[in-house]
């Protein structure tokens, strides 16, 4: 699909962007919750910020004074985060929190008031492998190149939910069209595919960046080349934290020009984070969400660049 | 039941008194002599009697008097007028040719029907447009255009150049019907919206109804645009083309059996693929981007009491990445058509037709990894109707129409490392039938009323029936229970009465006030939620969860002429209010979802506006001024409901076409007797869009946020835009001994290269990658679908 929309804006060159600056309605400021927690042994951290106002381009303002807790809903157990000048945080000791299958609730108290969110922790498949092919130039590329793929499969049964997470030679692929998750082995909870290896889509689209070549117009660089390394990481989400991706991608994914024609009208992403209290009006938006983390990566090496190249030729 | 007995009751009421018994008839077909085409709406005027007739859309006049002797004027604009002296005294057959007068044959014609059509007609919201006129604006890339063309016409809207389809009287682009000879088309785009499907070289008459819509027509809320494709000529054989910038057309056209049966065959291409391949080797890998069309008719003059058309329509837009990715839509239809007298006086008409909608993507490298999506809609259609012309002052129509669906929402697979999931969704079957009569009487001199009554009833086979819960407006509704059905179990099945009532009250000779009200529903609803409508999406009909439209017009105009017809004006006012008008809950996955109807939330909706339209019809300077003061809104529960966030309940909001003023002049200025100069500028207030107020970081992703989750709370700038035209005729045919003749169109596109905004959208500052640590950029961005001007050369030729 992303390579359609290229090939439009590469048609269509009547289309041009223009950067403007538009002045926009008061920015209501409410207070949005970052709490994605995972099982990898590192600092975990909730981030409790202040909206601002969206051309605003500093760090948003950290709220202060919070007790923030998380508790294991199967098990009881309870960890509370402990406030720092950037994050809350808990630092993971010898033996893991988060359990497969257990559900956990966030509590946060914030100038006494409430607030509560849910979710569960979803088994998480290997990375196989990671593979490198050779391809020959097209529109998009004017040289051949290489791209990567990694081999993985989806755990069997309907609903589960990942987000996988690439590095190119340790850099974050954090583009918002680089978002990339899957319901079971596919796109979407109503087309199924389960219990399969991933979608080729899923498993090549998104590790492979399109940056721009600098000093070709309408051209990309190799997403590739010999010494590039892929790191990879297959988080379990929350059937629901999908979801909220699904409108991450919608909301911020614009690439602009001819795929203008395609995009639906600007909305709020949907949040799981609710007052306690009915009354309470307090306006609270963000996410949280448990993951299971798995791993994998790969080196495209001068040999693996040349056996990659002979079953091209084949 | 008790709409049945309402409506026959109703029915009844229509029939005309018997005509006495010494009154006869007189009755032909009109056509234009050189090419036998006959000429619809064209006036048949006694002068004895000061009054007449209008030929129908087949060329047919009928008009009965009491035993006489009578002055006939047969004419029709631009055409000599002929008179012919008849002693009335039994039943008379006239069949009439008009030649085209040669003063006319250089001024552009507007509107094709008598000169006073605007005002003595009790139609009103209508607008014509001759395919003569067409031909003469400036056009994008020099591709004359109906659809393009209409927009210059008041309460036509689109929501930006080069978008798919067209907004009437602030309706959705799915609430249009598009006809071509009847047969409904369901997406009129080439190339997502640059150019229109219909060829002009085979159109003959465009007519558009924004209001007090017939009865004949339904299914659609907003309008009903009605294409006619020529007949072609019956005397002689003629070969026309054009090459243009994109395109490249031909048409060939001819007797088969000379003044008795002909046919046409008209075929268009864009190119730019072909022109590019020698010139890189992008395309050698199965890339491709082009479009065709071939339109076909033929009619056989069985005899004096019969005729028989046949008329189909092919053609595809292919947009390919390589040879096996890539987009695909096309339309195909297919129509028969037998007219057929019954006496003298009862006309009718038996059309039978098909209609074929089907598009799809693919993508995948290779066998062992693809996607592949292909959906379409099919339509049968059987539609008699007769028209009794009892006596001068009343005609009645009457008839019925039975619509078979097919609908394939999805015929999807995926092939993931050579294993092949089905992600089909069930085909869906329904029948739509209407019967419906109509009315034209005149009481006394001064009044003209046409009114009559559709009733339509819609019958939804599925094989599972879906049921729903309810849950906070604009949330997923939950899924309650899935019954399995037989394959021709109803679902669904519903029935409307429709009326509708046009008066026009004549004030004096050159100016009358008209009214008019309209009731229509839908049945079947284009699911879009992007912001331009697009090829490729569904139809979904009308089930348990999805209520039909209905939508309800009110209008009122007055319209006078000036100098002998020479100036015309009009002023109308119309205010509409629709129910079931859909929209989406936020985030939406109307793909291949058989739970799509989950997501969908339904609304009122209101449009009202003032019109006002002067044109001038003569002389060297013909040309029109076309303005639209409009407003039209949405208040659906789910969508912008601001501080009720308790029960969500939505707040009007304007929808995405929304366009306060929309101003459009067009002009013709004949140089000389070889050179026309044309010229049409348009202005429109900008849409509405939503800003966000503010942005909200979540796992290093700038997410924008708008509170109070209002929608369309902002326009983007408005649109202006000038365009001309340089036409010189005969450059190379027509001069000497050369027969036929042509034409040289330059042209210029967005003569100011002014870059208009389609949108404005938001984004992470995406060029460069972000860097982990660093506060993220944010930004606005304003895009121009076409931001430079565009010149063009097209050369037109006839012979």
């Amino acid at each position: 699909m992303k390579k359609l929309i290229v090939f439009f804006l590469a048609c269509l060159n009547f289309a041009c962007d223009t950067e403007i600056n538009p002045t926009l309605n008061p920015a209501a400021e409410v207070m949005v919750v970052d709490a994605w927690l995972n099982d990898k042994n590192e600092t975990q951290k909730i981030f409790l910020t202040i909206s601002q106002p969206y051309f605003d381009q500093s760090s948003p303002e950290m709220v202060e004074g919070a007790s923030v807790s998380v508790k294991d809903l199967s098990s009881g157990e309870t960890i509370t985060f402990v406030e720092t000048d950037a994050y809350y945080g808990w630092e993971p000791g010898d033996e893991a929190f988060l359990v497969v299958g257990h559900q956990y609730q966030l509590l946060l108290e914030v100038d006494g008031k409430a607030y509560t969110a849910n979710a569960g922790l979803g088994e998480v498949p290997e990375v196989d492998s990671v593979q490198f092919t050779y391809n020959p130039k097209d529109i998009n590329f004017k040289e051949p190149y290489f791209t990567a793929e990694f081999m993985a499969n989806d755990i069997p049964g309907r609903g589960d939910a990942y987000w996988i997470k690439a590095w190119k030679n340790g850099v974050y692929l954090s583009k918002p069209s680089e978002i990339n998750i899957a319901y079971d082995a596919g796109f979407s909870s109503t087309q199924t595919m389960d219990g399969v290896l991933f979608n080729q889509i899923i498993r090549k689209d998104f590790v492979n960046p399109w940056d721009e070549n600098p000093e070709k117009e309408n051209s990309f660089l190799p997403p590739y080349v010999v010494g590039d390394s892929l790191y990879l990481e297959i988080h379990s989400i929350d059937p629901m934290a999908f979801e909220f991706l699904s409108g991450v991608i919608l909301q911020t994914n614009r690439p602009g020009g001819f795929s203008e024609l395609f995009a639906t009208p600007l909305s709020n992403v949907i949040s799981n984070i609710y007052p306690v209290s009915e009354e309470s009006s307090t306006k609270v938006q963000g996410f949280f969400n448990v993951s299971a983390v798995t791993s994998g990566g790969g080196k495209l090496t001068a040999a693996i660049a040349e056996t990659a190249m002979n079953a091209a030729d084949d | 039941m008790k709409s049945f007995v309402l409506g026959g009751l109703f029915f009844l009421s229509l029939l005309p008194g018997f005509a006495q018994s010494n009154s006869f008839t007189i009755s032909g077909y009109l056509t234009d002599e050189t090419n036998g085409e006959v000429l619809i709406g064209s006036t048949v005027r006694v002068e004895q009697i000061n009054s007449g007739t209008v030929s129908n859309v087949y060329g047919f006049y009928s008009i009965t008097l009491e035993e006489g002797v009578y002055d006939l004027h047969f004419s029709f604009v631009g055409y000599r007028e002929i008179q012919k002296k008849v002693k009335l005294d039994k039943d008379l057959r006239l069949d009439i040719s008009l030649m085209l007068s040669d003063t006319e044959l250089e001024t552009v014609v507007i509107q094709s029907d008598r000169m006073d059509e605007n005002v003595s007609s009790v139609e009103m919201s209508t607008a014509k447009m001759d395919i003569k006129t067409i031909e003469k604006m400036p056009a994008f890339v020099g591709e004359v255009d109906v659809l393009k063309s209409i927009q210059l016409l008041p309460g036509v809207s689109s929501v930006g150049e080069g978008t798919s389809g067209f907004n009437v009287r602030g309706g959705t682009v799915g609430q249009n019907l598009v006809l071509l000879d009847e047969a409904p088309v369901y997406q009129s785009s080439h190339l997502f919206g640059f150019f229109s499907v219909f060829n002009p070289d085979a159109v003959k008459d465009v007519k558009l109804y924004k209001g007090g819509i017939p009865t004949r027509f339904g299914g659609r809320l907003s309008s009903v645009l009605d294409i006619r494709m020529k007949e072609g000529n019956n005397q002689d054989y003629d070969v026309a083309g054009g090459i243009g910038t994109v395109f490249s057309r031909l048409s060939l056209e001819g007797p088969i059996k000379k003044g008795k049966s002909s046919f046409i065959l008209a075929g268009r291409r864009s190119y730019a693929d072909v022109l590019a391949r020698p010139f890189t080797d992008a395309l050698d890998n199965g890339a491709g981007m082009y479009f065709y069309d071939l339109t076909a008719k033929t009619n056989f003059e069985l005899n004096e009491k019969n005729k028989l058309f046949v008329s189909g329509y092919l053609g595809r837009d292919v947009f390919n990445f390589d040879e096996s990715q890539g987009f695909n839509w096309g339309n195909k239809t297919a129509t028969i058509r037998w007219n057929h007298l019954y006496g003298s006086k009862l006309f009718s008409n038996f059309s039978a037709f098909y209609s074929d909608y089907n598009y799809g993507f693919s993508f995948g490298t290779n066998e062992s990894d693809k996607f592949d999506w292909q959906a379409a809609i099919s339509t049968w259609n059987f539609k008699p109707e007769f028209t009794w012309f009892a006596n001068p002052s009343h005609e009645l129509t009457f008839g019925g129409e039975l619509i078979a669906y097919r609908f394939r929402p999805a015929d999807a697979t995926i092939i993931n490392n050579g294993e092949l999931s089905n992600i089909s969704l069930d085909h869906r079957k329904a029948v739509e039938g209407a019967l419906y009569v109509s009315s034209e009487q005149k009481f006394g001199d001064k009044v003209v009323a046409q009114y009559g009554l559709r009733f339509s009833y819609f019958n939804h086979f599925g094989e599972k029936t879906y049921t729903y819960g309810d849950t906070l407006p604009g949330i997923e509704r939950p899924l309650i229970g899935v019954t399995e059905n037989g394959s021709w179990n109803s679902v669904a099945q519903y029935n409307n009465l429709e009326p509708r009532i046009s008066v026009k009250y004549s004030l004096n000779e050159s100016s009358s006030l008209k009214a008019s009200y309209n009731r229509m529903s839908q049945y079947l609803h284009q699911i879009s939620n992007t912001t331009a409508s697009l090829p490729i999406d569904i139809w979904q009909p009308s089930d348990n969860n999805i209520l039909p439209q209905t939508g309800n017009q009110g209008a009122l105009g007055f319209f006078k002429n000036f100098f002998g017809n020479r100036f015309e004006t009009s002023a109308e006012v119309y205010y509409k209010w629709n129910q079931n008008q859909m929209d989406y809950i936020d985030g939406a996955e109307l793909f291949i979802n058989e739970f799509m109807a989950s997501q969908l939330l339904s609304g009122k909706g209101r449009a009202y506006g003032l019109e006002l339209y002067a044109k001038k019809n003569q002389g060297r300077f013909t040309g029109w001024i076309s303005y639209t003061l409009g407003k039209t809104e949405l208040k659906v529960d789910g969508i912008n409901y601001g501080d009720n966030e308790s029960t969500r309940e939505g707040n009007w909001y304007p929808t995405r076409y929304d366009q306060r003023h929309n101003l459009k002049l067009a002009g013709f200025y004949e140089l000389n007797k070889r050179v026309t100069l044309s010229a049409n500028f348009s202005y429109l207030s900008g849409t509405p869009t939503t800003f966000p107020t503010d942005r909200i970081i979540v796992q290093d992703k700038v997410i924008p946020y708008i509170d109070g989750s209002d929608r369309n709370n902002y326009r983007i700038p408005n649109f202006h835009r000038l365009d001309i035209a340089l036409t010189i005729d005969n450059v190379w045919r027509g001069k000497k001994q050369r027969k036929g003749t042509d034409n040289l169109v330059v042209s210029v596109y967005n003569l100011y290269g002014r870059k208009n905004p389609f949108s404005i959208y938001f984004s992470q500052g995406t060029s460069t990658r972000p860097q982990m640590g660093e506060p993220l950029a944010t930004s606005a961005h304003q895009m121009s679908l076409i931001g430079t001007l565009i010149p063009s050369v097209t050369y037109n030729f006839k012979f």
